[in-house]
This record gives structure tokens, sequence and C-alpha cells, in this order.
């Protein structure tokens, strides 16, 4: 965890380094008497670059200090547990990514059904009648309050899909 | 003042103010009852449904929710021993205690009456309160504006959890982000990198959409199966209605415990979980059976009970007379009056004194109808909600977050940026750094920025306007103690994160 923490400090002080030389490109743009629009980003920026420096310093001096006691080794189920883990979350991010990538082109109620599907299963569900009757109970409920009855205007994909969109909302 | 009540009255009892209120309170104590969802993710999934709705009907349905929020989560504290809320643990500790030894009845009579007499005294201090507060903060200028933006982000020391610097990275992350866009003064585009995504900035909505409900949600995953555990006995709640004696032997308590919880909702960034901690803690101190303390005690039931939610009225004041939010919910409010077209503060209690008042009703008749939904809906729910899979509940939730995020411009850019945005919530609570000053320095930033940058336009640069009225002084002194004291004295409650 360490390793990872000392590489998401790092990750900040470059990001906050590197939207600190755009902001600095900000300071010329005033008007008489301001201050310019880069005078608060700039600020906000050194104080996240000093904060990011102080993190990762801190982290890499308890790692110090972690590595000189040795650690307990991590027994295999331990270890595939982790894995597992990660593997659900890195699912459930794919599956949300995937959604919005395809919702303009399939369509709402389409990318809902598959989405609302393939999330369960990404969570670790199996149970065959949640699988098959869920996701269609839950874009007919969506649909019902949202597109009906709230009436917003959810993408309905493209040629054919767009045709299947209309059947449920104009 | 008077017709103005009578009109409020007259607007948030029509039907459709009424259905409003009942169904943002069942979402609201469902939220508030379901671990995993906060009042203030509750809140921000329910945004989406009032984009079309009228202003006043759509805040009867937000305060109801935000009302519900927080008296939801004791009801699974009683029931199951899971705080739905931080500010529930007391109520875990106590009510739970009272549900095993066999009088689970009634110790949800007990947290619903006390719950409800809380929230109701303390929208009764907020409609003596606000109007005082918010004719006061009409003289404000922009550098008292500036001072009490400032006041406002001082909070942040409260919120860092156990490290200072990752809370402060959080918060000066939000200014940050509250930079990108159109400059306001100069009209130049920063951080925009030439894209019109970010030309009119980063949506308060999108954003904690992104950062507090799509990061829990991810954080939910790693998890097996969210499964409730078995519920304590329970049968009905005619079986232990408590005695009148009771609350008359505990008088003193139910006079300090709102107090206090007002008081507190109303510092910014203390919210709900120190006030419940605080009467809590004040009520042992002051019991004469301390013993019985942890072991199902009434009385830090109720004190806990009645100042969670007499913090909502307290949250709310400072929120309509002076537009700054106390806690994460508040700011959730903040985005539901920008979506309407409003903006909260001094000036709003003037222009629009129907939206304010109407709140004020609305939050009154909030918590008499959640003790109806409650008693003969609320629990009954979230005992059949026990059997709800997880796995779709969450999906229904993270669909809710993309329709809440699209909804605000119809736009499938705000989805992405709500994608990201849910990526660093993510990685903010793997390390440990606070989500909720990045969101109160969001919603502050552009507040901020714009009230300094006037403040040495009128001066022509002098920084020394900036103190120059008591009133900045006081503020800005207020906004040092504020950020100095836990500091030097965390209170333990907040040691643990």
């Amino acid at each position: 965890m360490k390793r990872a923490e000392i590489t998401a400090g790092a990750v900040c002080v470059v990001f906050f380094s590197f939207m600190l030389i755009q902001g600095l490109d900000l300071i010329k743009l005033k008007r008489f008497g301001d201050v310019g629009s880069g005078f608060w980003p700039v600020i906000s920026l050194v104080v996240c670059l000093g904060l990011s420096i102080a993190w990762l310093i801190m982290t890499v001096v308890e790692s110090r200090k972690a590595a000189v006691q040795p650690a307990a080794a991590r027994t295999p189920a331990e270890v595939a547990a982790t894995w597992d883990r990660r593997r659900k979350v890195g699912l459930s991010m794919l599956c949300l990514f995937l959604y919005i990538v395809v919702m303009p082109w399939i369509g709402f109620v389409l990318s809902t059904l598959l989405f609302v599907f393939a999330f369960a299963v990404s969570l670790g569900e199996r149970r065959k009648w949640v699988l098959a009757v869920s996701p269609f109970l839950v874009t007919a409920m969506i649909v019902a309050v949202f597109a009906k009855f709230i009436t917003i205007p959810f993408p309905r994909g493209v040629g054919v899909f767009a045709a299947f969109s209309r059947l449920f909302y104009q | 003042m008077i017709e103005h009540y009578l009109q409020a009255f007259a607007t948030v009892l029509l039907p459709q103010n009424i259905l409003a209120m009942c169904l943002g309170g069942l979402w609201g104590l469902l939220a508030g009852a379901l671990p995993g969802i906060s009042t203030s993710m509750g809140v921000v999934l329910l945004l989406s449904f009032t984009y079309t709705l009228s202003p006043i009907t759509a805040f009867c349905m937000l305060v109801a929710a935000y009302c519900g929020g927080i008296t939801g989560g004791s009801i699974t504290s009683i029931l199951f021993g899971i705080p739905g809320e931080p500010s529930s643990v007391p109520t875990v500790i106590e009510g739970h205690s009272l549900a095993k030894q066999g009088h689970a009845a009634y110790a949800l009579w007990v947290f619903l009456i006390c719950s409800i007499y809380g929230g109701i005294f303390s929208v009764i201090v907020m409609m003596a309160a606000t109007p005082l507060i918010a004719a006061f903060a009409l003289r404000f200028g922009p550098p008292e504006f500036f001072a009490l933006t400032v006041l406002g982000l001082s909070v942040v020391s409260s919120l860092s959890g156990k490290s200072m610097v990752k809370g402060f990275l959080s918060c000066f992350f939000g200014l940050f982000l509250a930079t990108i866009g159109t400059d306001g003064i100069t009209g130049g585009e920063r951080f925009t990198f030439d894209t019109t995504i970010l030309l009119g900035g980063v949506s308060f909505v999108v954003a904690m959409v992104g950062l507090l409900a799509i990061s829990e949600i991810f954080i939910e995953a790693e998890e097996p199966f969210k499964e409730f555990k078995g519920s304590v006995k329970y049968k009905s709640m005619r079986d232990e209605m408590p005695p009148l004696s009771l609350f008359k032997s505990q008088w003193a308590n139910l006079i300090r415990s709102p107090i206090i919880g007002t008081v507190v909702g109303a510092l910014p960034g203390a919210g709900a979980t120190i006030a419940a901690f605080l009467a809590y803690g004040t009520t042992a101190r002051m019991s004469k059976n301390p013993e019985k303390f942890g072991k199902g005690a009434v009385d830090g039931l109720m004190s806990a009970e009645c100042a969670n939610n007499a913090s909502t009225g307290g949250s709310m004041t400072i929120l309509l007379s002076l537009g700054l939010p106390g806690s994460n919910t508040t700011a959730m409010m903040i985005a539901a009056f920008m979506i309407h077209g409003l903006q909260p503060g001094p000036l709003l209690l003037s222009t629009r004194p129907d939206i304010v008042y109407g709140i004020f009703v609305a939050m009154l008749m909030s918590n008499l109808f959640l003790l109806v939904l409650t008693a003969f809906v609320g629990i009954r729910l979230f005992l059949e909600l026990n059997r709800l899979p997880y796995s779709i509940f969450s999906a229904v939730i993270m669909i809710l977050c993309v329709i809440g995020a699209f909804g605000l411009a119809n736009s499938t850019d705000d989805l992405y940026l709500m994608f990201i945005f849910g990526l660093v919530g993510y990685a903010m609570m793997k390390f440990d750094i606070p989500v909720a000053p990045a969101i109160l320095a969001l919603v502050l930033g552009d507040m901020a920025e714009l009230a300094l940058r006037r403040s040495l336009l009128l001066s022509m640069g002098d920084p020394m306007i900036l103190i120059s009225s008591p009133i900045s002084i006081v503020l800005l002194l207020g906004a040092v103690i504020s950020i100095v004291y836990p500091l030097i004295k965390k209170p333990k409650i907040l040691q643990g994160g």
C-alpha cells in the first residue's frame, strides 16, 4: 500500500507542477487594479504542490521505517482475496465506462439493460433469477420515471437503435 | 411576516408538495438507513428528480430527504446494529443494546419521538434566527464576504480526519477545481485546454456525484455482497409505547440536547455527527447512572437523537442566511438552489421570501410527515429491504448517478467528467484523503475568489481593505481559531477519521 501511496504522491506532484506551469501563463491576464486571472489558481496550485511534496516525503519516511521491521508473509488466500477485490473494482469501473461510451450509440434503454446485468455480474451476483429479471425490471422503472414522467431527453442511439429507443420514449 | 407564513403554508400544503415531501422523506429514510449511502449522497441522487419541478416543490422534496436521511440512519442502527450514518453511532450503542434486550419497539419509539422533537425544535430556532442573521449580513460588502468564505473554508481542519496535510491538500485541490472555466472578471479561459467541456467550469453536481457517490460504490464493490445481518426480534410498534413519565423525567436532557444540536449544526463543518456525540457525552457526564451507558441507556439514546436531528435546522439557518454550506448535505442544497436559478444568502430573504418561508414550513411539515412515515411505512420497509440483493441496488444507484449528471445539461460530456471524478474520489478514499474539504472548497472557491478580487479592485490593490471593517476582523479571527483549535485540541471522536 505504501508503494501505491508513494506513486499517488508522485503523480500529484507531477500533476500540480504541470498545472502550475499552465497557471503561470494566466498571471498576465488582468484588468487595471485587478490581481489577475492567475493569482488565485497559482496560489492554490503552489499550496497543492507543497502539500503533495510533504505527503510524498512523509510516506517515503514511513515506508522506510516500516521496511526496517520484517513484515509477516501474506498467505496465498490473502493474496487471492486482494486480487479478487481488485478484479471486482476494475470490472465495475469498466462497466460504468462502457455504459457511458456506448450510451450515445445504442441508446439509453439498451445500454441500461446491459449495464445492470454486467454490473451485477461484476459484483459477483450469480443467482440466475436475479440476473434474468432485475435488468428488465430496473430498466422499465427507470424509463417510466425519468424518460416518461420527468421527460429527460436520454440518448436514443443511432440507426436501428434509435428506432428501438423510440418505441419507449420520443 | 405573518402573510409570508400563511402563503408558505398554503403553497407547501398543495397536494403535489405533500407528495414531494412524502417521497423525499421516504427516499431520505432509505438513504440514511442503508450503509454505503449517506444523506448527502441521497440528496445528490434526488437532484435529478427535481430538474423539472417548480423550485418550491423541489425544495419540499429535498428538505424532506435531508431530514429523513438524518432520521433514517437510526432505524438500521436500532434494528440491525448498523449505523446508516456516522451520527447514528451513539444510537447503535444504546438503541441496539435496548433492542437486543428485547425492547426494540421501545427503542424505536424513543428514537422516533426524540428525532422529530429535535427536528421541530431546530426549525423553530431557524424561523426566528434566519431573518435576523440575514438582515445583519446585508451590511456585508466584498471584504466581509471574502472573510465569510474564509471562515467557511476554515472548517477543513475539522474535516481532515487523521492527516491535516491530506485534508488541506483536498481543500486546495477543490479551490483549484473551482478556478477551471471562464474567469468571471477578465473573461479569460483557465485550464480548459481549448475544449468546450470545461468552458463553463466544473459543475458542482457532476463533481459531487463523482467524488461522493460513484467513488463510494467503487469502494463498496470491493466487499463481497452487502448483506444485512439479521435484525433483532420485532413485532409491532404497539408493543412497547414509552410512558409520558419517561419524557417528564428527562426534561433537562430534552432542553439541553436539541440546543447543542442546533448550535453545533450551525457551526460550519461540525454537523450531525459532532452534535450527536457532544450531546451524548454531555448526558453521560451529567447522568445519575453513568454505568448504564453502553448497555442500553435510554437517556443517551434520547440525547443523541434530539441532537442529530436538531443539527439540520442549524445548518439550514446558516445556509439560508449567509449562503454558507456547513456540511456536505447543505453543499448539495447550494447546488439545488443554483439549478433553480437561486443564490442562497442574505438577499434571498428579500428577493424570494416565498422560497425561504416555503423551506421553513416544508422542514416543519417534513418532520411531522416523517413521524407518520417512519412509524407506519419506514420500519416495515427496511425489514423488507433486507432481502434486496446489493448488486442490483448498487446498479440502480449507479444509474441514478448517471441520470443526475446527464440531466443537468443533457450532455454525455458531463458523464465522462463524472467518471473521472469517480476515479479521483476512489483514489482519495483509498489513500485516506478526505473528500469533504474538496467539495466544500469547490462550492466556496468561486465565491471567495470573486470577493477577494472585487475587494482589491475597490481598494486599487491595497490588501488592507480585507481587515478594514470590524465584521471582517471578527470573521477572519473566527477562521483562524477554527483552523488552529482542532490542531491544538482535536476532539477524540474525530481522531478516527
